[in-house]
């Protein structure tokens, strides 16, 4: 069932278009990630669903109410910002009671309710800390109890990883996602870091410059971008520059200096036929050691480069006048390469994608 | 936390310090001495000069005359001086620094041209309230308020909107998100910025002398005026109890304010 819908929502900032024509459908319950580079206009769409923006053009609908021209304290929607905006004149249970008390609960409930609030995120104890005396991960813990006990119809994660340091975030990242299982609550978070969106969301929707360029799955996202932009903004991507011969349906034969491989099309173009092609193939998709001698195309290559890093070991291959990066487990089957060996190159027909 | 402070840097600022509390220093022994007229050093120390201070109807009725312009101007400017910090930072459009800069020019401004520039106009608009106390009043509110807006300011450039916006969406209205969050977290700007426009006003000078009514007399008006016709120590013992208020001001604020959580808070 669509929980949250935009339909058609622009904003323009003077001249210039932060959102451009966005439609979008979000599903109740769902982890939704809106993932773009800075200026993409996933925080704007975030602040016009809180109500802190008004949109120019469209409008937002949540559980089938249209709130475009509601101000933000009449939404039921909970935000969890960057920097957690935790109240600094408060403790931390007046921060997280605050929204009670405005919806003006009687005291004994709102303790029962803070106090349960607190146990949920683990935070049971630092009832009467102020805001100076909390780590990073705390804030973080307790930004989110303070919107959570308000029960609100959506919430709203902006970038809260991003203030933490590596660590934390990998711990947080798992935290906030079994919390919103629990919890069950529609949840749209926004990030620049495609590892999140990737760990994180059920569906994800990239943006540039205003606009949605390809919602998706994680796996979707990941294996069947949409664009080159995508490809590259969103893991590691080799691009091989190649010639497409011959297309069958979403299958095309391409020409890389003299090897005819194959890729996937990103959408059917028949019209592609003859015209030079970048097929995209994942570091880790990529087979440098031929353990069964089938049929696969192979690219003959040359080991220029060898990063060791414990759990993998990656190569940078040449082939002809390109290079790509392979990933390859660390494993005591797969024999190590040495500089300069000549590797033959392959990967299976689907992990190739091409595109225009 | 010890810091070593190189032996030169340490002469400088004493030095420095000597400087700034010399003039209080002359005041308030010259208010001390028991001879006829000001002189420093004093000859002698007494009470003489302060108690003919507390029995001078003329410097007692200045003094409370002050104390009272003061305080309206710093209600006003307070009001005025944070709605305007408060729209200077929260408004978005072309004209803004433009604005910051018109509103803080009382101060940069000479007191000389504020005052004379005000009685011109009120002499002329023909208001009627050129030399009297409302006029007076006016010229000090506008001489006080940029400190105001200039401490609030700094405050509302440290604090975070988000703040409010949480607050937005956990329910509070406009006006209890600024009640309960923007406020408390302003609140030491608001009262620095409220003393600030006391003292100016308090200790203010140019524009009192364009504006004030012969019969009301501020405090540094009644000073000087003294002064031009006899060298009596009198004014001294009234700068004494005007420096007084002063330094007790700024202690209750300190009190009040407890600048060292302050200090705390921005660390964190």
């Amino acid at each position: 069932m669509v929980y949250v819908e935009f339909s058609t929502i622009s904003k323009h900032f003077g001249t210039s278009v932060a959102v451009a024509d966005l439609d979008l459908q979000i599903e109740q319950g769902e982890f939704f990630s809106l993932l773009g580079p800075s200026g993409c206009g996933k925080s704007t769409t975030l602040r016009m669903l809180a109500g802190f923006v008004k949109p120019t053009t469209g409008q937002i609908r949540v559980n089938g109410r249209n709130v475009t021209a509601l101000p933000p304290e009449a939404r039921d929607i909970g935000i969890v910002f960057q920097n957690y905006a935790i109240f600094p004149h408060m403790t931390v249970f007046d921060n997280i009671a605050f929204g009670l008390v405005e919806r003006k609960l009687p005291r004994v409930e709102i303790k029962q309710k803070v106090d349960s609030a607190l146990a949920e995120v683990g935070m049971t104890g630092f009832e009467d800390r102020y805001e100076r005396e909390l780590s990073g991960g705390q804030k973080q813990r307790v930004a989110l109890a303070r919107v959570l006990v308000i029960e609100p119809e959506i919430l709203l994660l902006d970038e809260p990883l991003s203030a933490l340091d590596k660590k934390m975030r990998e711990e947080m990242k798992y935290w906030i996602k079994n919390i919103q299982k629990s919890v069950g609550i529609t949840t749209i978070y926004v990030t620049h870091d495609q590892s999140e969106a990737l760990t994180m969301s059920d569906r994800i929707a990239v943006m540039d410059q205003g606009r949605v360029l390809q919602i998706g799955t994680p796996v979707e996202i990941y294996e069947q971008p949409a664009s080159r932009f995508i490809a590259e903004f969103i893991g590691e991507s080799n691009l091989l520059d190649g010639t497409a011969l011959d297309v069958h349906g979403a299958v095309c034969s391409i020409d890389i200096d003299g090897t005819t491989v194959t890729g996937r099309l990103t959408q059917n173009n028949a019209a592609i036929k003859g015209q030079a092609v970048t097929l995209l193939v994942r570091p880790e998709m990529i087979r440098l050691h031929s353990l069964d001698a089938s049929e696969k195309p192979k690219l003959n290559g040359t080991v220029r480069e060898i990063i060791y890093q414990g759990s993998v070991v990656r190569y940078r291959i040449q082939i002809g006048h390109q290079h790509v990066m392979v990933e390859v487990a660390n494993r005591p089957d797969l024999a190590r390469l040495d500089l300069d060996d000549d590797v033959e190159v392959y990967w299976n027909a689907d992990s190739g994608v091409a595109m225009p | 936390m010890e810091r070593k402070i190189p032996l030169p840097m340490l002469i400088l600022a004493i030095l420095g310090f000597c400087y700034l509390l010399f003039p209080i220093l002359v005041v308030v022994l010259a208010g001390l001495t028991t001879g006829e007229f000001l002189t420093f050093p004093p000859k002698g120390l007494s009470l003489r000069w302060v108690i003919s201070f507390l029995n001078s109807e003329k410097y007692l009725s200045a003094f409370f005359f002050s104390f009272k312009l003061a305080l309206m101007t710093m209600i006003v400017s307070t009001i005025l001086g944070t709605a305007a910090a408060l729209f200077i930072a929260r408004s978005r459009f072309v004209g803004r620094t433009a604005l910051r800069a018109f509103f803080l020019s009382p101060v940069v401004l000479p007191g000389v041209v504020v005052g004379f520039a005000l009685y011109a106009f009120f002499i002329t608009s023909g208001l009627g309230i050129s030399r009297t106390i409302w006029g007076l009043w006016i010229g000090h509110i506008l001489y006080s308020t940029p400190y105001v807006i200039g401490t609030v300011g700094a405050s509302l450039a440290t604090f975070d909107v988000s703040l409010e916006e949480a607050a937005r969406s956990l329910g509070a209205s406009p006006m209890r998100a600024f009640r309960k969050i923007t406020f408390p977290n302003i609140a030491q700007g608001i009262q620095a910025g409220s003393i600030f426009a006391f003292i100016v006003s308090f200790g203010q000078f140019e524009v009192s002398l364009f504006l004030s009514a012969p019969n009301s007399e501020p405090l540094p008006i009644a000073m000087y005026n003294s002064l031009r016709y006899k060298f009596e120590p009198d004014a001294a013992a009234a700068g004494i109890f005007a420096i007084t208020l002063v330094i007790a001001s700024v202690l209750l604020t300190n009190r009040l304010v407890n600048i060292r959580r302050l200090l705390e808070r921005q660390d964190g």
